[in-house]
């Protein structure tokens, strides 16, 4: 039993070990063909980048400012009641940056891109794979990795990063307005405790967070797009390319959030 | 100087220990047109392994234009297979473009043209082609003659001085796809322009082709041009012209 065990747990591991580096080996081609960037002709990448965009950040602006909302409202309507509680009601600003702008937003923003856009990106490049387009593309002389991936990486930045000003902007304002149905503050009081709270970290720490976010989803979604080699194995690297990309947004946001207030 | 766009040298390529090509060599001249052909297993399906994705480990070597391709660099490669135009049974439009889209997929991408001239290219591409009536549509909304037709005008968009075809014809009704054959054969007269045919059905393809090649068990069995082709007493040809069983080979 125990031999058992610690054979599972062996074979595992090293089923783990040998994924990692077959990811660090996608991630060196890309690398590789980031060298032919100067081949590459803006044209050609500018409707995906357009089109990404679009589906990542614009057509998921409804569902983002929704949840927005509703969290905004509900992280207000707990503060606004137990902060008196404790004492503490001066720090409202700072708890409502905290929880929304340096983690509730770009979180929940990753969380919502990884559903919405990760999975799309991982279905359509294994079907892209499956007939044989990808193969199409590679015989044409077309950097597949530079035409596919690159892209993806600069759509899903720029809509992840707008995504969470939207987000973090919608939960203040919008969560304002709820919680006002239920605890009255002023709004300019509201305002200036927010803008008070606000440093320059909080900003450069989203900034951040957007751009690993922007990088690390398209990045993983590629790579197990790219996975299959049957019809069969399309919903399980679709699977795993979506579970596994919101384990490695959560360690992200949390290693960001480390790096910026706690070291 | 050679004249050859094509040349195999002694190659030798074997696969989870499989012999798929044993020692085959041919050439093809710049201008001329061949036609590969043979039953399934017999080798011909691999040579796009060798010949159009170049990253195989095989013995012997090919050439291009006079060049080893096996020691071409990442870019090298990548130059040779933007210079070399390729059909797949598959077809592999980009499902999400237009066929307009597809076929100036690879000028957006390498060519030094204009916006303007490649429409302009793609254009007369498509006009050439009878595809006007589907410029805006996607492969999903096509036949498959027209699938076909948008693949061959994506592959001459760049007008290779190779075009490398593999089993593409082989599920088309040709009364569709007349437009196609009447550039093909335009094509295949052009001096400087070059046609691999890979194909189960070498007679489609009398009129256009220069010279056929038949493939069995990983070896050339047959070399001729077209009068050799149509009245060699070769076995290995009879038993594929008559379509026997009796014969050289074994067909399981």
């Amino acid at each position: 039993m125990f031999e058992k065990t610690i054979t599972l747990t062996g074979r595992k591991g090293l089923g783990i070990y040998k994924g990692m580096i077959d990811f660090r080996d996608f991630v060196k081609s890309i690398f590789t063909s980031f060298k032919s960037l100067r081949y590459l002709r803006f044209r050609s990448i500018y409707t995906i980048i357009i089109n990404q965009t679009r589906f990542t950040g614009v057509d998921a602006l409804a569902i983002v400012m929704i949840i927005a909302l509703l969290l905004g409202g509900t992280v207000i309507i707990q503060a606004l009641t137990s902060l008196p509680k404790f004492g503490v009601e001066g720090f409202l600003g700072n708890i409502l940056v905290i929880i929304i702008a340096r983690e509730l937003g770009p979180l929940a923003t990753a969380l919502i891109v990884i559903a919405r856009s990760g999975s799309a990106i991982a279905t359509e490049i294994a079907v892209q794979k499956w007939s044989r387009e990808i193969l199409s593309m590679e015989l044409m002389g077309i950097d597949t990795k530079l035409y596919i991936v690159f892209p993806r990486i600069v759509a899903s930045t720029l809509s992840i990063l707008g995504l969470i000003i939207i987000f973090d902007v919608v939960a203040f304002i919008g969560g304002y307005i709820i919680a006002r149905t239920v605890v009255y503050i002023p709004m300019d009081v509201f305002g200036q405790t927010l803008i008070d709270a606000f440093t320059f970290k909080d900003i450069i720490a989203a900034l951040i967070k957007s751009v690993m976010f922007g990088i690390t989803i398209p990045l993983i979604c590629c790579y197990y797009g790219l996975k299959p080699n049957s019809k069969f194995e399309i919903p399980i690297y679709v699977s795993k390319a979506v579970i596994r990309t919101l384990f490695i947004a959560i360690i992200v946001n949390g290693a960001v959030s480390t790096i910026f207030y706690l070291v | 100087m050679s004249d050859a766009i094509l040349e195999l040298k002694n190659v030798t390529y074997r696969r989870d220990s499989i012999t798929l090509l044993d020692n085959v060599s041919f050439s093809l001249t710049r201008g001329d047109n061949i036609t590969i052909f043979g039953p399934e297993g017999s080798g011909i399906s691999s040579l796009f392994d060798i010949i159009i994705r170049a990253n195989a480990d095989f013995e012997g070597d090919v050439f291009y234009k006079g060049e080893s391709i096996k020691s071409l660099g990442y870019f090298e490669l990548m130059n040779y297979k933007k210079e070399v135009g390729y059909i797949h049974g598959d077809y592999g439009l980009m499902s999400n473009l237009t066929v307009e889209q597809n076929i100036s997929l690879p000028l957006d991408y390498h060519s030094s043209m204009s916006a303007s001239e490649i429409k302009a290219h793609v254009g007369r591409i498509i006009y050439d082609l009878n595809l006007d009536h589907c410029r805006k549509l996607r492969p999903f909304d096509l036949t498959r003659s027209e699938i076909l037709k948008a693949a061959f005008g994506r592959a001459i968009a760049h007008d290779p001085d190779l075009l490398y075809i593999e089993h593409a014809f082989e599920d088309q009704c040709y009364l569709n796809i007349k437009s196609l054959i009447d550039v093909l054969t335009g094509r295949s007269m052009r001096p400087d322009k070059s046609l691999v045919m890979i194909t189960y059905y070498p007679q489609n393809f009398i009129d256009i082709s220069d010279e056929f090649i038949m493939f069995f068990n990983g070896r050339v069995v047959f070399t001729g041009r077209k009068e050799d082709f149509m009245n060699s007493g070769n076995p290995y040809l009879v038993q594929y012209r008559t379509n026997s069983i009796e014969g050289p080979m074994i067909i399981l």
